[in-house]
């Protein structure tokens, strides 16, 4: 096949796919709005295993928040197809059987659909390294190099808000337990992710009593606190 | 797959099964609630944030708390209501298109599902059971509820069901047989001496081998014009349906609704045992209004009244478990109640002698007077009468003490207050009670206004009505002309707040006698009871019943008929409450009382108790509004 891109080698699209990659790019963060009004997209994933650079991405699930709320349609939820069914060790975490991985969309489309779906708006997961790992990879190998969004990490950001609660709380179901938030289905992507925004909105009321105002200024926190910890 | 239903990911149907648990989604349709799930945001709401102020404009959201707790205040600050988990507010408002009234606070951390006012609307429009719930709302909660209540009732009646019990337990004497070839004249003569309505025919082996009951005798015998020497084989019915003795009583009814008979021959090896009638069966049922009532104005001896007192207990037990709403049954309860005091008054009365020519009124009042009596009730009456000497008082008075006496034998105990007609203090001619109402109006003191609120509810029961209808007629023109007395009134009812709480659902006494309960009939019934009292006397009514009052005073208050059924749909549910309280109390062998655990009530039932308070709470609002108070 011949690319009529020149010297950027993409992967094969369809000329359908190829007009929704390119309306993607055309996608704007804006992270000096007020807190209240940002659209955030929370965002879960799930995979073969813990390795971000191999195991294969099995789901995407998100929601997204405006004007302070989580909304529930238009909410994201698909299953990756996959060429071969994961180990039967990751089902028992994930629950997906390998008759519905095989079901799911076809990459490049399930791709597509969550670029569409977050916007430009800045992702936002729990140990948030390992979300944006997997989907950049699979972003980069299914449909070329794209200008990602910023990732906020509300595993970093609780404890710098909390920080009397933090001893007690590593993982999300800590963090969840502790401020009384009940999850449907733990260990759906979807689930997760909204479990996940119910606490980034705890969060948010958090951070604008600290006089935080803008995602920005949340950012430049946790840069600043990751550094000095680091020191 | 149904089209109707909207393209839905694992958030809505989990979020549709986690709503299911509440009333009205618990009934919507599917595609009707994973709507309403895609309309929905969440939002939160740290401790003590505000989530809608009392503005004037119409709110933009509907807000379901997901979890978490919610006060509604006042402008003033003072808390109105405690919303938790699966409630909605503020429906009024959006309902109304108005500002919300309430200014609704956090108060814990609170995650709230929002749906946009225009979505709220549509959802209206699109689904029969949330408009239901919404416009009636209380209506549709106390719906649900006396399912819910009709439902265990009949499992509890079916469990110690009548209709399981032998036939034989039925047979109250031998039976009446006779041979194939005894005369029709002394078969009949046998019926009569008997007094039954049938005659078997049995064989040698005292097998039954036909019938006759006096319906048949008119057709085959006095119409057809046979002959009385004629054997009895001539006419009966033969090979007659029989049933074991030993076989359930429900057997019986349903041979006898399918065959149309009303008398079956039992039988025990073969051998005839008995007869059950239609009317033996259905002396099980005798607890009829019209049974009671009959049983009680045949009644010539004051011994064999308490019988009956508990035959009403029983049949007001019975009703309430065919389900029978509030209004009726204390109705019923009290209408009974007054014929068999009627009864007690006629028959202690009718014996004395020293009576003749006076002119008095039995008054019943309190719950009585207001025909609004539940299972646990003492006496509170009275006597008004003409014109009497000293000798003719005394009289009257050991008349009331025999009648006093008497109920307190029926089960109505004597009134620990003496608010009793056997009291000299309220036992008096009409000017003694003039002066008398006059003087607690005038004075305003508690104990005048306590006085009042028992005293002023009075209606006429046995006697001479008029002397009872004119002091009624004076009590009405003379309350009615003293705004003072009455304001009075309003501010001493509204010292009874309903027990609606702000920590928890309900404020619990703490006393030791009842601990953990509220008490239905002072913090429930009562500010019904005490408000529609003030609207009736302000409006000069001559009604005594809270419905009835309610009902004559609405267009006098200018009360919407939505309004209107909600207060008395609250007021019953109450009752209603306590009848069940109390009844349970009875069939567990403890004395009735209104002190109610709300922790023994189903989610359900609490909810519309707190419905019902909110309810208490509006005609209490009503109220201070109108006194200005």
């Amino acid at each position: 096949m011949i690319w009529p891109f020149g010297k950027r080698a993409l992967p094969g699209l369809d000329p359908a796919s190829r007009a929704r990659r390119a309306a993607l790019s055309r996608q704007k963060t804006n992270l000096r709005q007020p807190l209240s009004t940002m659209r955030w997209c929370v965002v879960d994933i799930e995979t073969g295993g813990l390795d971000a650079q191999h195991d294969p991405l099995l789901a995407i699930g998100a929601v997204a928040i405006e004007q302070g709320s989580i909304v529930f349609s238009p909410s994201f939820e698909v299953g990756l197809a996959q060429p071969h069914a994961t180990k039967a060790a990751n089902i028992l975490i994930h629950g997906i059987s390998g008759s519905e991985q095989r079901a799911g969309q076809a990459p490049h489309e399930a791709l597509l659909a969550w670029l569409e779906f977050a916007q430009g708006a800045p992702r936002v997961a729990f140990h948030a390294a390992f979300d944006q790992a997997v989907l950049q990879r699979e972003v980069r190998t299914r449909l070329g190099p794209l200008a990602g969004a910023p990732w906020f990490d509300a595993a970093v950001v609780a404890p710098l808000l909390f920080p009397d609660v933090a001893p007690h709380c590593s993982h999300l179901d800590d963090w969840l337990a502790h401020f009384g938030i009940t999850v449907y289905a733990r260990h759906g992507a979807l689930a997760d992710a909204f479990a996940t925004a119910e606490l980034w909105l705890v969060l948010l009321q958090a951070a604008q009593r600290e006089d935080i105002r803008t995602a920005h200024q949340l950012l430049q926190l946790t840069r600043s606190r990751r550094w000095l910890s680091a020191d | 797959m149904n089209p109707a239903i909207p393209l839905a990911n694992s958030l809505h149907r989990a979020t549709a099964d986690a709503l299911r648990r509440q009333a009205p989604f618990s009934t919507m349709a599917e595609h009707e609630l994973l709507w309403l799930v895609q309309h929905l945001s969440v939002s939160y709401f740290p401790h003590d944030a505000v989530l809608l102020e009392p503005v004037a404009n119409p709110p933009e959201v509907l807000f379901i708390i997901k979890q978490g707790t919610v006060t509604g205040a006042t402008a003033a600050g003072q808390t109105v209501l405690q919303l938790a988990a699966g409630e909605m507010f503020p429906l009024g408002a959006l309902l109304a298109g108005r500002g919300a009234a309430n200014r609704y606070l956090a108060s814990t951390d609170t995650f709230c599902y929002l749906l946009p006012a225009a979505d709220f609307h549509a959802l209206l429009a699109k689904s029969t059971e949330f408009n239901d719930f919404c416009t009636r709302r209380i209506a549709s909660l106390l719906e649900e509820s006396q399912r819910a209540v009709q439902s265990e009732y009949a499992l509890a009646l079916d469990d110690e069901s009548r209709f399981a019990r032998p036939l034989a337990s039925l047979i109250r004497r031998p039976p009446l047989s006779v041979a194939a070839a005894t005369p029709l004249a002394d078969a009949l003569a046998a019926m009569e001496t008997a007094r039954v309505g049938s005659v078997v025919v049995t064989d040698a082996a005292d097998q039954p081998i036909g019938i006759l009951t006096l319906k048949d005798v008119l057709a085959r015998v006095t119409l057809a014009k046979v002959p009385l020497v004629t054997a009895i084989s001539a006419v009966m019915t033969p090979d007659p349906a029989t049933l074991p003795a030993e076989a359930p009583v429900a057997d019986a009814l349903v041979m006898m609704a399918r065959q149309g008979i009303h008398h079956i021959p039992l039988v025990e090896a073969g051998r005839l045992a008995g007869v059950v009638s239609e009317k033996d069966i259905f002396a099980l049922r005798r607890l009829s209004v019209d049974g009671i009532t009959s049983a009680i104005m045949r009644c010539a001896d004051t011994v064999r009244l308490p019988a009956l007192a508990h035959d009403i207990g029983d049949l007001a037990h019975s009703l309430l478990a065919q389900g029978m709403d509030a209004e009726n049954l204390t109705a019923i309860i009290s209408s009974l109640n007054d014929r068999l005091t009627e009864r007690i008054i006629t028959l202690e009365s009718r014996a004395d002698a020293a009576l003749t020519g006076l002119h008095w009124c039995w008054l019943a009042l309190g719950s009585e007077g207001r025909m609004e009596q539940t299972l646990a009730t003492d006496q509170d009456n009275a006597l008004i009468f003409d014109a009497a000497d000293d000798v003719q008082r005394d009289a009257l008075l050991a008349f009331a003490l025999r009648v006093n006496n008497r109920l307190d034998a029926c089960g109505f105990p004597l009134c620990k207050g003496g608010v009793m007609a056997s009291n000299p203090k309220w036992c008096l001619p009409a000017a003694g009670w003039q002066q008398q109402f006059s003087q607690w109006i005038d004075h305003g003191s508690p104990e005048a206004l306590l006085n009042a609120s028992i005293f002023f509810d009075f209606r006429p029961l046995a006697g001479d009505a008029a002397l009872a209808l004119d002091l009624r007629a004076w009590l009405n023109r003379t309350a009615s002309k003293n705004p003072r007395f009455l304001h009075q009134l309003a501010g001493n009812a509204l010292r009874n707040r309903p027990p609606l709480g702000v920590v928890r659902d309900f404020v619990l006494s703490e006393d030791d006698a009842h601990p953990h309960t509220l008490d239905l009939k002072l913090n429930g019934a009562t500010p019904f009871v005490d408000a529609a009292r003030i609207f009736a006397l302000a409006a000069g009514s001559p009604q005594t019943n809270t419905a009835k009052r309610l009902r004559a005073a609405a267009q006098a208050l200018n009360l919407p008929d939505n309004e209107l059924a909600d207060w008395n749909r609250g007021f019953h549910f109450l009752q209603l409450l306590r009848l069940r309280h109390q009844h349970g109390q009875q069939r567990a062998g403890q004395p009735p009382d209104n002190h109610l655990d709300p922790d023994t009530l189903n989610p359900l039932d609490r909810r519309i108790l707190k419905e019902a308070l909110r309810q208490a709470r509006k005609v209490q609002a009503r109220l201070a509004m109108d006194y200005g108070l």
